[in-house]
């Protein structure tokens, strides 16, 4: 990979130990995937902020980066974490857990990333068209990549960081144009109606297609919801880090590979989300997290009625479109529910908190809670998660 | 170079497997071998560098000090990270050779400072040979069997 006089001087370590590391990232993984140089990128966002996930192995490699003064380039947002600390009534109640977890929003803010701990840092800022991004979090670059038609590899924690740092990403993967080609045409038979439909076309696809890129034909909701979940599914099962919601897209020369999804692959991945009939402790929405408008679905559904007291009913979205949607969250909290911010039920401490079954209409969580979180799922949709947590 | 040569079922010592330099630096040591990937999150314990990822044919097996040989990374990029606090706490592996490198296990390799090499055939390697890694040049040499150690 080519490298400018001064991106030579940061890889010797001119610029520092954290920069010098930052660099030497950037330039292993360009040469592993044959980047000809480093692009400058418009921002950065950066997973591996929950304690849960990442632990204690990760602190001292971003504390000595921090204490070293490295700061971001570009504009950073960071994934949730592990505790939204204005409802510490709802959260772990461990104080080693809530100090650690303290601790990593601050090194991370030490370094100038904004302490907005979402992973649709898209509802804040987006994008532009056509820009170069290191984002990592597979949904959140899925949905840059298909929807926000900005361009981004499915980074990592660590990446993401280099990235930021360094303001610059290598040339590889889906930041060229010929790698952003689709090349198989998924036919979906049934006509999808909810997002949990979606999550579950997501999910099937995205196990069947590994890396490639698909082209759908056959979506009759092209919403930004139903496909926000179809695509986090998709990134959950498979590799895929970009898809094209219709066929009016860039594809390969040549005939495209065909799968066609029937009501059966799609009933028996929908069914395959759930691993239990019992009756949930928790009903979770927002993963990804909710927008404004998924809020507000919600609030109308619940209006007027009761959470029923032996199930906690968890929205998770990020602050800013907690405060956009406040009139909404007030009908959700008046019934009993909870809107909350900066953290979601993946990445916090579920199982200790007394929760064994976890009701959701995400794909995404339906697919990880059982392994990450050691809970029992049902998968469905917003309106029956609704249904079912109410009296 | 200087290379002891041990003769061991009638091959030749030292082999020399040739592959792509990933992480520069040079070390000695028993490899551990594996036939399947690994994911550093949740599949090597971070306070003991036991392997615990269910199904794996190293579970049980500590990758402290070893020259850790497996296919490839899978899993988590916060990976990357439990590799870097193993070699940290002085329970992580001298060296790694994959078939394959991926990001997960390269930017691990990167930040903890540890030599890696990547397109070797690693069948050719077995649990508890001695081998040397050259980070610098690319190369992985068996300079002794393990049955001719015991």
């Amino acid at each position: 990979m080519y490298l400018s006089r001064e991106e030579e001087r940061v890889l010797n370590g001119e610029e520092g130990w954290a920069y010098q590391v930052a660099m030497r990232i950037l330039v292993k993984l360009g040469d592993l995937f044959e980047a000809d140089k480093l692009i400058p990128i418009e921002s950065a966002h950066i997973s591996g902020v929950s304690y849960k996930t990442i632990g204690d192995a990760s602190i001292e490699f971003l504390e000595a980066l921090g204490e070293s003064g490295a700061k971001v380039k570009v504009r950073s947002t960071m994934n949730p974490a592990g505790i939204d600390y204005n409802h510490p009534e709802e959260m772990i109640r461990v104080p080693e857990i809530m100090e650690k977890q303290d601790r990593i929003i601050n090194i991370y803010k030490s370094m100038g990333i904004e302490t907005v701990l979402t992973c649709t840092p898209y509802y804040i800022n987006k994008p532009k068209e056509n820009t170069h991004l290191a984002w990592a979090e597979s949904s959140t670059v899925v949905y840059a990549n298909s929807i926000l038609h900005s361009w981004t590899n499915r980074e990592g924690g660590p990446s993401a960081l280099a990235a930021a740092l360094i303001g610059k990403t290598p040339n590889y993967g889906v930041h060229k144009p010929e790698n952003r080609l689709a090349k198989v045409l998924v036919k979906v038979k049934p006509r999808l109606k909810s997002e949990a439909e979606h999550g579950a076309l997501g999910a099937h696809v995205g196990k069947l297609l590994k890396d490639e890129i698909p082209c759908f034909s056959g979506l009759t909701h092209t919403r930004e919801t139903e496909l926000k979940h179809l695509g986090s599914a998709m990134a959950s099962t498979g590799m895929t880090s970009i898809f094209y919601p219709d066929t009016s897209c860039p594809r390969i020369s040549g005939e495209l590979e065909v799968v066609s999804v029937d009501v059966n692959d799609l009933k028996n991945t929908f069914d395959s989300l759930s691993t239990t009939n019992e009756s949930p402790d928790m009903v979770y929405i927002g993963c990804p997290h909710c927008s404004a408008e998924e809020v507000k679905r919600v609030a109308l559904k619940i209006e007027g009625r009761r959470v029923r007291r032996d199930v906690k009913l968890w929205i998770c979205t990020s602050r800013y479109v907690r405060k956009k949607a406040e009139r909404y969250v007030g009908i959700i909290e008046a019934a009993g529910g909870k809107v909350l911010s900066d953290m979601c039920a993946v990445v916090t401490w579920l199982k200790e908190i007394g929760i064994d079954v976890l009701m959701t209409n995400s794909a995404k969580t339906a697919y990880y809670a059982p392994t990450m979180n050691r809970v029992e799922t049902i998968f469905s949709s917003l309106d029956k998660c609704i249904e079912e947590a109410c009296e | 170079m200087n290379i002891l040569f041990f003769d061991s079922g009638g091959k030749a010592l030292p082999i020399v497997l040739k592959g792509r330099p990933i992480m520069g630096g040079r070390t000695r040591g028993r490899a551990l071998v594996s036939k399947d990937p690994l994911s550093f999150l949740g599949g090597v314990d971070p306070e003991t560098g036991r392997i615990i990822e269910k199904n794996h044919d190293l579970n049980g097996e500590k990758v402290g000090g070893a020259i850790l040989c497996f296919p490839h990374g899978h899993g988590s990029t916060v990976g990357s990270y439990v590799l870097y606090s193993l070699v940290r706490r002085g329970i992580g592996p001298k060296a790694i050779v994959n078939e394959k490198a991926d990001p997960v296990v390269v930017v691990g390799a990167v930040i903890a400072d540890v030599p890696m090499v990547d397109g070797v055939d690693i069948s050719k390697i077995r649990t508890g040979d001695l081998i040397e890694v050259n980070g610098d040049e690319g190369i992985v040499i068996i300079l002794e069997e393990r049955s001719s150690c015991t």
